[in-house]
């Protein structure tokens, strides 16, 4: 039994492992391609050193209760 | 009407906990790690749980809201938008990180099925939210500034705001990759230690070092890695991290930068790793104290709230009131992720739900305590020797001769504590006094490095004595979170809790929060002159801090411990050698 439960999971690990790499390459690959053809950034890394803050803007306060039910 | 109960959870980072408020009060609250045994244990935190609803005899349909210290798809967002931007290089994260976020971390709502049975709908609270509530909503304060800084939430890393009665504005942020507590983490990995666990022993290692800008050989190059602007935000340069895209985060520039290779666990530490410290803990503070001085100069209030993992940065902390214009400071306990539970309950309860605010926080002994009669019962079903002490006089009295005497004593008494510090619940407890004394313990029990002191209790009113704090003295004292000036002529007396810089992290305690340590403390002082203790955390190395009567024991057993007083009892390690084992066999750390 053991035996077999291990082998279940290395046959789990290498089918999540292969679906998984087809949807980083398909998906995120794809993705990440187009998006630096067309110059959009998806995490801004760049400093800015003539620059007088990094602060950014955030409004973070309450809001309708229904809001928080979201998990986004 | 009844009373009204909210449930807060965090879990699947590091550090899950749970905490129940009964209306306004918490009434209880744990970390995970306490049960499974597991330090830092990320796992949904369902035996936390399971405590704070039976603390109050109720079951989780009895709960009138439940909370969660984040948007998990906010923060999913944010995971996939590192892999896209880090093409092809995040491959392998990619395919190990993904399955546990498909399997749990997406999952909370079924989760609570799954493990509770729970069918009710859950609060989703960002994460620096939640942070924010959970040091301002159960503050002494009816407005202060409120600043977070840890890792990293769902984008955020940093942000501040203010708070008034019953209500928190976050009004700027600074988001990731940029990181002010990942600095940390990367410098914490860099030399060798574990990464959301050892953080603070880098902070214990940087006194040793050259902490003069000027000739600390480090400072210039860690600045390097860092654009800080004047009103204390600030950008990493990248180029020196690789924890965007890899399970690890120093890039090899930043190893090339700082002369060497990542370290290996357990390496000595040299003067060069002192110094790297030091650089480290000078920019941090150079940070913080921008940006607290930008935060009094936009809210224009005196008192200072702070929360997230960098707010258990003790060092920083004991300077704050000192190096900004705030009057007044508040840190709640459990500063890092693990309070959250406490603020996401907090803010259903008054900011979502409208209740005024009376509650203060100033009870850390919110885990699980034992009966006399449950703690009789498991000395007695495990054959285990041990005396009755006659009453709480005698206990007070033979437990001081004890440390009088050099002996080393586990403390178990009231419910466990609340955060990462053990405050006189669960604590190993011995005399600074004796010099030789952290070598003992050491040997003994903690088998730390030998660059990090022990930490000295005192009374509250005590402390202007033996330290030099602030005055008034900040609560957040009490907690252990921060760290003051020993004077100078007390610092030989007392050696064994006295930091190479002549420090201290000081716990301070007042009797209505623990009358038999206060009482116990009290009684040394007699003896000895001097009435400081060393409390130290009642854990094997590696282990979390004990929670249970069997914990204590097996602790004892496992170490050098003396003695364990444990309610009215005291049992003697040399009596019940029947038990006794090595733990420095099995440890981890």
């Amino acid at each position: 039994m053991v035996g077999q439960k291990s082998f279940g999971e290395n046959i789990g690990v290498v089918v999540n492992s292969a679906l998984l790499s087809v949807v980083y390459f398909a998906g995120v690959g794809v993705t990440s391609i187009v998006a630096k053809i067309g110059g959009k950034k998806f995490l801004e890394k760049d400093l800015d050193e003539s620059g007088k803050s990094y602060w950014s803007d955030l409004s973070l306060g309450k809001k309708q209760i229904r809001e928080y039910y979201r998990q986004f | 009407m009844g009373s009204k109960y909210v449930l807060g959870v965090s879990c699947f980072y590091h550090d899950a906990s749970a905490a129940l408020l009964k209306d306004e009060v918490v009434v209880a609250a744990a970390e995970e790690e306490r049960f499974t045994r597991k330090k830092h244990d990320a796992s949904f935190p369902v035996n936390a749980i399971k405590y704070c609803l039976g603390s109050q005899s109720i079951n989780i349909n009895d709960v009138d809201y439940i909370g969660f210290y984040e948007k998990p798809f906010l923060k999913f967002e944010r995971i996939l938008y590192q892999h896209i931007d880090s093409f092809p290089k995040s491959y392998k994260t990619f395919v190990s990180a993904l399955p546990s976020w498909f399997s749990e971390k997406l999952r909370v709502v079924k989760m609570f099925k799954k493990k509770l049975n729970c069918k009710k709908p859950i609060l989703f609270i960002e994460h620096h939210l939640a942070h924010a509530a959970s040091t301002f909503l159960v503050s002494p304060f009816k407005e202060a500034a409120i600043l977070t800084v840890d890792g990293v939430g769902e984008w955020t890393t940093t942000a501040y705001g203010f708070g008034k009665e019953n209500e928190i504005n976050l009004i700027k942020e600074i988001k990731f990759p940029h990181s002010l507590g990942l600095l940390y983490s990367t410098i914490t990995a860099y030399l060798g230690f574990s990464v959301n666990n050892s953080e603070y022993k880098v902070m214990g290692l940087s006194p040793y070092g050259n902490m003069d800008r000027k000739t600390n050989p480090y400072y210039d190059k860690l600045k390097q890695v860092i654009d800080i602007k004047q009103d204390g935000s600030y950008r990493l340069d990248m180029s020196y991290f690789v924890y965007h895209y890899k399970d690890r985060m120093p890039s090899q520039k930043l190893c090339n930068l700082l002369g060497g290779p990542v370290e290996k666990r357990g390496v000595d530490m040299t003067q060069r790793h002192k110094d790297i410290a030091a650089a480290l803990q000078m920019i941090t503070e150079e940070v913080i104290t921008k940006i607290l001085k930008h935060i009094h100069s936009e809210t224009k209030m005196d008192d200072l709230v702070i929360a997230g993992g960098v707010a258990l940065n003790s060092v920083y902390n004991g300077k704050i009131l000192r190096n900004t214009p705030f009057e007044k400071i508040w840190i709640q306990p459990n500063a890092s992720d693990g309070g959250t539970s406490i603020g996401v309950a907090s803010y259903i309860y008054h900011t979502l739900l409208r209740h005024k605010r009376s509650y203060k926080f100033d009870n850390a002994y919110l885990g699980p305590s034992f009966s006399t009669d449950e703690v009789k019962s498991f000395l007695d079903k495990n054959s285990i020797r041990y005396d009755t002490f006659k009453d709480e006089k005698d206990l007070i009295e033979k437990t001081s001769s004890l440390l009088f005497e050099d002996k080393v004593i586990g403390w178990f008494q009231k419910g466990m504590e609340w955060g990462p510090r053990a405050l006189g619940a669960r604590s190993i407890l011995s005399n600074p006094l004796n010099p030789k004394m952290q070598e003992i313990l050491n040997a003994k029990v903690k088998h730390r490095e030998k660059f990090r002191p022990f930490a000295p209790v005192v009374c509250a009113e005590d402390a202007k004595v033996y330290f030099d704090c602030d005055d008034p003295l900040p609560e957040p004292v009490d907690y252990m979170l921060m760290v003051y000036s020993i004077k100078e002529k007390w610092r030989n007396k007392i050696p064994s809790v006295t930091h190479v810089d002549g420090s201290g992290r000081l716990q301070t305690i007042r009797r209505n929060q623990n009358r038999q340590y206060y009482d116990l403390i009290k009684a040394f002082g007699k003896k000895s002159g001097i009435p400081i203790l060393i409390n130290t955390s009642f854990n094997i190395r590696g282990e979390p801090i004990v929670c249970t009567p069997y914990d204590a024991y097996k602790c004892m057993m496992g170490t050098g411990i003396d003695y364990l007083v444990i309610d009215k009892f005291i049992v003697k390690r040399d009596n019940n050698l029947q038990h006794a084992w090595d733990s420095e066999k099995y440890t981890n750390d």
